[in-house]
């Protein structure tokens, strides 16, 4: 049943695959259907490029070395989890175009002079691998570190035994064993790239995504934009299969946690501890601070906009989605999880892992595939049985919009859940049967609290992607409902980036919050 | 269905194509009797229990309880509503309880029922008390199988499966705790079903053994019976206690063999004169004699604490093994020669 | 199991208590255009009429999808947006009833700038901008829309891109004038002449114009205004003061309108509160209060636009002759030109 539900998207984008075709389309191959799929993979492979160096150099630093403040790094770099790519986006031009922040600073110290010149821009194709990539190496960050973490001591000192220099052990040994973790956080880096719509829409680049959208919206080319996502499906498939298979590796480098002797960290002393320290900092500068601070600046000079903001409805709203989208989610998780537990059935496994392709489509081609499918679904079955209408109680209602959050993030939940429950030998749901339990009871009084903390952390990692999800939430709110993002984007789109401040701080704050509540937990797995 | 408490009526046991046990009979008559599986690893055994407990489903035959069939092809108890409890081999004990919390989890279905035993009781008689406020992953596997046994003894169940419950004790508590576990149960009257590899368990616990070889129940009888009347060549290799040597019916009471002469005892089974037997030797078949004129050359000795195993060799370099107590004044060292004392008198004679 | 069930049921109820039940005296709009000046007209609204205004603001094409999808189930009765192209292409798709001009709306709006269907609400031009230091009076004098091809132009001219609806309508309205053909030359001429590949929205243009990357740039009216009032900050009100507005076809047909404006949608279950709302609308009072924070233009007579736009300059000539309400028609085809003339 739930799989089915998440299947929705996949079948609306299928399901009128032969169409024809609009004129727009015939413009669109001649000239366009190249740029987004050359802007799709410059735009991917920048961002895998980056997310990379970062992501795998600061775990790198932070897991082998010892120097001033290592240990707030380690936690502080995941805060640009925070920061969604849009926001990174308006941050980025905010400051560095003609006449921005970067400008007034320059004039500031230096005195009055032209210095827009030589001020770099960041927009277009760059400002959005800058912005993607900053708001997503924590992916690679988060699970390259915990790998990290996890490696053999043994390994290392083997390396020495065989007279390796640094250099030689880092990339014939530490590099290749971490492997698994740093495909896994790339593919998922991936996954958020291709369905970026806020900051490259933004800039204005033409992906694949955004073509999709306009084929879908403006043209009502449905072919076409079938044909786009057609594409896009390959190329998240493929993201998808490679995922799987790192996973599928990395399960055998797990190893028995008894086994993990703490490393001896090197404790770096000098220009070369002082070089770690900086480029630890740059990056939680360039990556969190930049952003908040850039935000932060312009809530200060434009107080005005602050107090027009009506914070407590926001965050009321905010809250609302993010509560009632959890449960939902985690409740559904669970039942399809035992649900298979209990079962065992291959076929019940085969569609859950289905079900959570969710996650591969862009949220905004997911929120418009909802409503045409509910329009559809109203229109030819709906009317047949004499009701009214469904359509008021699925498009612009918090339940619609529960929904689709429900079938975007549904394998962020499903996953979290299983890997939780994979934790728990199935001999011991085994014995509790054999000491009288039911399954219910054996649900109650086993997996519940032993699954608790992880229930938790998906629980928050859920709440953060809601907070800063953009797309669904524009199109599919009812009205007067305003969360933080949409009010941060409303302003950024009316070119008031300056009042998207501080909606944007907020989001950013919350989510922060929920970070470092958690941030205990994602260091750990 | 006869009178009998627990009933395996023709059931193949079957887990993969591999792991297969076919056409299983067996019955436990008396309520309170223990009966234990021996068998080498991977043949099925683990399998015979999660089928009984209703883990796995029946295609053919059938199971009853209590007179009740609980598994057959078309009836399947759901494990939480039989009454069987089982402890499995690799302990499974709730991570996020503490000991006792585990421990006490058993004893949750009796709570209407008499208690018989209460957590208190049974903790010190596992000496499990100083480990009640542990988490599962802070104990030994030893300590975690004792706690297991706890649970399940806790849970006062009509039948009551262990697999290879003390295979991770420690040698030094093994014993005491089989003494108790006996005690217990026998006091408690809970039919127990006992997997095992080891020999001397089973001899010890069981009211009955059953032995598992090559997807057969091969052979279910006491344990002396088993030991001393084993019913075929493959029980015999499985004991691994004797060995199978040459010999030749000459009487009513005697055979022949080409390097230790003539042996006398009392068939169990009989065969015509002059028919080629094999001839079951067990460790204390034989005696030692150094006056004897028989004499074996010694190739290897074992030091068993109470008593010596001699392995010696013929002149057909047959290897024959001989138990001798350890008071015994002398020793033999390899490449020394061993007398058996003669004429062999064996109390019966096992022959294939 | 019961405390499944009853977990599910007060989800359901929860639910179900968000799902906007729809009251009588209220009027719902989906708009494109989001100003916090318009919420508090829709407030003042509210005051004087006792109509409760309901918004959902977001990207035009995906309300527009919205209101397709929802069909004769969707409870939106105004769809208000920026651009006269784009209500004239949803008026186009039969997504609007008539209405939007009642006797009062009649009055007050000038003919050019609403239809049956829809009206405009404000009004904005699409002007070049020039740096003074850098192209003289005479350089400029005469100039059209169709002269930004000119050669002599070459590495000095930024414009948005051709996805931008405001660069559509103004090619359209260049289609209805100068034919398909030649303005596909002209599109071509304009890229040639391009200081830079097409990027950011019209303040960034009017920025490369003040920071030197060019000499001329196309953007609409209310965006030199909106830096010069200081809202932008400090750096940007200077940066405005560099550049001057200029508005081309004064020898012919006028300098290029727009309009941000209103259309009652085809189901709309309160129309008469719709059209109340964008009578209101265009009031003095709401209109008074628009130009003030917009920017904009008025609609209607007898209001002055903001000090800023007055400096500007009012008594340039308006292109009256080329209906507004043809851009809708013609933006496919404008972008189709651009599209062919490589204008990102």
């Amino acid at each position: 049943m739930i799989s089915f539900v998440v299947a929705i998207p996949i079948v609306t984008v299928f399901s009128s695959f032969f169409e024809t075709t609009s004129n727009y389309s015939y413009i669109l191959k001649d000239t366009f259907l190249y740029d987004y799929i050359f802007n799709s993979i410059l735009l991917l492979a920048g961002v895998l490029i980056l997310t990379f160096l970062i992501g795998v150099g600061c775990a790198y630093i932070v897991s082998f070395y010892k120097f001033p403040a290592v240990n707030f790094f380690k936690w502080s770099l995941i805060l640009s989890f925070a920061v969604p790519a849009y926001i990174y986006a308006y941050s980025l031009t905010a400051f560095f175009e003609n006449y921005g922040t970067a400008f007034s600073i320059l004039k500031g110290v230096f005195g009055e002079k032209d210095y827009n010149s030589l001020i770099p821009k960041f927009d277009g194709m760059i400002g959005a691998i800058i912005s993607i990539s900053f708001s997503l190496f924590g992916y690679v960050y988060v699970l390259t570190r915990a790998s990290f973490h996890y490696q053999s001591q043994n390994l290392i000192d083997l390396g020495k035994n065989l007279g390796f220099s640094k250099k030689k052990s880092f990339f014939k040994i530490i590099l290749p064993s971490a492997r698994p973790a740093i495909v896994a956080g790339l593919s998922l880096v991936a996954m958020e790239t291709l369905s970026d719509f806020g900051s490259v829409s933004f800039f204005g680049v033409s992906t694949l995504t955004t073509g999709i959208y306009n084929a879908w919206t403006s043209f009502d080319d449905l072919a076409l934009a079938n044909r786009l996502s057609f594409y896009l499906l390959i190329f998240i498939l493929g993201l998808f299969i490679l995922e799987n298979l790192s996973r599928k590796k990395a399960q055998y480098h797990t190893p028995v946690k008894e086994n993990i002797k703490s490393k001896p960290l090197v404790l770096l002393t000098g220009y070369k501890s002082f070089l770690a320290f900086s480029f630890c900092f740059f990056i939680f500068l360039i990556s969190f601070l930049f952003p908040v601070l850039q935000m932060l600046y312009w809530t200060i000079i434009f107080p005005k906009h602050f107090m027009d903001l009506n914070i407590i409805k926001l965050l009321f709203n905010t809250i609302l989605l993010v509560v009632l989208s959890s449960l939902v989610l985690i409740f559904l998780a669970f039942v399809s999880n035992y649900g298979s537990r209990v079962s065992k059935s291959k076929l019940l496994e085969i569609l859950t892992t289905f079900s959570i392709s969710g996650y591969a489509i862009p949220g905004v081609i997911l929120a418009v595939a909802f409503i045409s499918f509910i329009s559809w679904f109203d229109n030819n079955i709906v009317s047949l049985l004499e009701i009214k209408t469904i359509k008021p109680i699925f498009i612009g209602s918090i339940l619609g919009l529960v929904f689709v959050y429900f079938i975007r993030f549904y394998s962020l939940a499903c996953n979290g859940i299983k890997s939780g429950y994979l934790k728990i030998n199935y001999s011991i749901d085994e014995s509790s049967y054999l000491l009288g339990y039911s399954k219910l009871k054996t649900f109650t009084n086993i997996h519940l609290p032993y699954l608790k903390n992880s229930v938790l952390l998906i629980g928050i990692l859920i709440s953060i992607e809601i907070i800063k999800e953009l797309p669904i939430t524009l199109i599919m709110r009812p009205f007067n409902f305003e969360t933080f993002a949409t009010t941060a984007y409303i302003y950024a789109s009316q070119d008031l980036l300056e009042a998207a401040a501080a909606p944007s701080l907020f989001l950013i704050a919350i989510a922060s919050f929920f970070i470092l509540v958690t941030s205990r937990y994602i260091l750990k797995d | 269905m006869g009178q009998n408490f627990f009933e395996i009526e023709d059931v193949t046991f079957k887990a993969s194509n591999i792991n297969k046990v076919n056409n299983v009979t067996l019955k436990i008559k008396n309520e309170g009797d223990i009966i234990c599986l021996l068998g080498p690893s991977g043949i099925g055994k683990t399998t015979i229990l999660r089928t009984i407990a209703g883990l796995e489903k029946v295609n053919s035959g059938s199971i009853s309880l209590k007179n009740k069939i609980i598994s057959s092809k078309n009836i399947h108890v759901e494990p939480e509503n039989r009454n069987i409890s089982l402890s499995f081999q690799d302990n499974c004990l709730f991570p996020h309880y503490s000991v006792l919390q585990n421990i006490e989890f058993g004893a949750s279905r009796n709570k209407k029922s008499k208690k018989l035993l209460n957590s208190r009781e049974i903790i010190k008689f596992l000496h499990l008390d100083h480990i009640v406020d542990k988490f599962p992953h802070q104990i030994s596997s030893g300590e975690a199988q004792r706690v297991s046994l706890a649970r399940s003894l806790l849970s006062k169940p009509d039948l009551l499966l262990l697999d290879e419950p003390l295979s991770n004790v420690d040698q030094s508590f093994k014993e005491e705790i089989q003494v108790k576990l006996k005690k217990i149960l026998t006091e408690l009257k809970i039919t127990t079903i006992i997997v095992t590899h080891d020999s001397y368990e089973a001899f010890y616990l069981g009211t009955k053994c059953g032995i598992i070889l090559d997807g057969q129940l091969k052979q279910y009888d006491d344990p002396y019976n088993v030991y001393h009347f084993p019913n075929s060549v493959e029980v015999v290799n499985f004991l691994n206690r004797g060995i199978l040597i040459p010999a030749k019916v000459t009487g009513e009471n005697s055979l022949e063999n080409e390097d230790l002469g003539t042996i006398k005892g009392n068939f169990i089974k009989h065969y015509p004169k002059g028919s080629n037997v094999k001839l079951l030797l067990q460790p204390e078949d034989l005696e030692h004699d150094d006056k004897s004129n028989l004499k074996l050359e010694v190739v290897d000795r074992k030091f068993r604490g109470t008593n010596f195993i001699y392995t010696l060799k013929t002149l057909s370099n047959l290897l024959i093994p001989v138990f001798v107590h350890s008071h015994h004044i002398h020793q033999h060292e390899v490449d020394e020669k061993f007398g058996i004392k003669r004429p062999i008198h064996i109390d019966h004679i096992v022959c294939f | 199991m019961k405390k499944v069930s009853l977990f599910i049921t007060a989800f359901l109820a929860l639910f179900i208590g968000f799902v906007g039940i729809s009251k009588a005296n209220e009027v719902n709009i989906f708009s494109a255009r989001h100003y916090d000046s318009d919420i508090q007209l829709y407030q003042k609204f509210t005051e004087k009429t006792g109509i409760k205004v309901n918004v959902v603001s977001g990207k035009d094409k995906a309300l527009q999808k919205r209101i397709t999808e929802e069909g004769k189930d969707c409870v939106a009765d105004l769809y208000i947006t920026a651009d006269a192209g784009r209500l004239g292409a949803f008026q186009a798709k039969g997504m609007f009833q008539r209405g939007a001009s009642s006797k009062a709306i009649k009055a007050v709006v000038p003919k050019n700038f609403r239809t049956a269907y829809w009206t405009g609400i404000a009004k904005r031009a699409r002007i070049i901008y020039y740096s003074p230091d850098r192209v003289s009076d005479s350089d400029l004098r005469g100039m059209s829309y169709e002269d930004l091809a000119d050669p002599k132009w070459k590495g000095k001219v930024v414009i948005r891109k051709s996805n931008n609806v405001y660069n559509q309508s103004l090619v359209a309205s260049l289609i209805s004038n100068n034919g398909k053909k030649a303005t596909a030359e002209w599109a071509k001429g304009v890229v040639a002449n391009m200081a830079r590949d097409s990027k950011g929205n019209d303040r960034a243009q009017i920025l490369a114009v003040a920071a030197g990357e060019a000499d001329l740039a196309v953007a609409n009216t209310y965006y030199l205004a909106l830096m010069l009032s200081g809202k932008k900050g400090p750096e940007q009100q200077a940066a405005a003061k560099k550049v001057k507005p200029f508005f081309p076809n004064q020898d012919n047909r006028g300098t290029h309108m727009n309009i941000s404006g209103g259309g009652i949608l085809k189901h709309a279950p309160n129309k008469a509160n719709a059209i109340k709302l964008l009578e209101f609308l265009l009031t003095k009072e709401a209109q008074q209060h628009i130009v003030n924070n917009t920017f904009e233009y008025p609609m209607i007579d007898g209001v002055r636009p903001h000090k800023l736009v007055v400096q500007m300059g009012l008594d340039f000539k308006q292109d009256l002759k080329t209906k507004v309400s043809s851009y809708g028609r013609k933006q496919a085809d404008a972008l189709e030109v651009m599209l062919a003339a490589k204008w990102k």
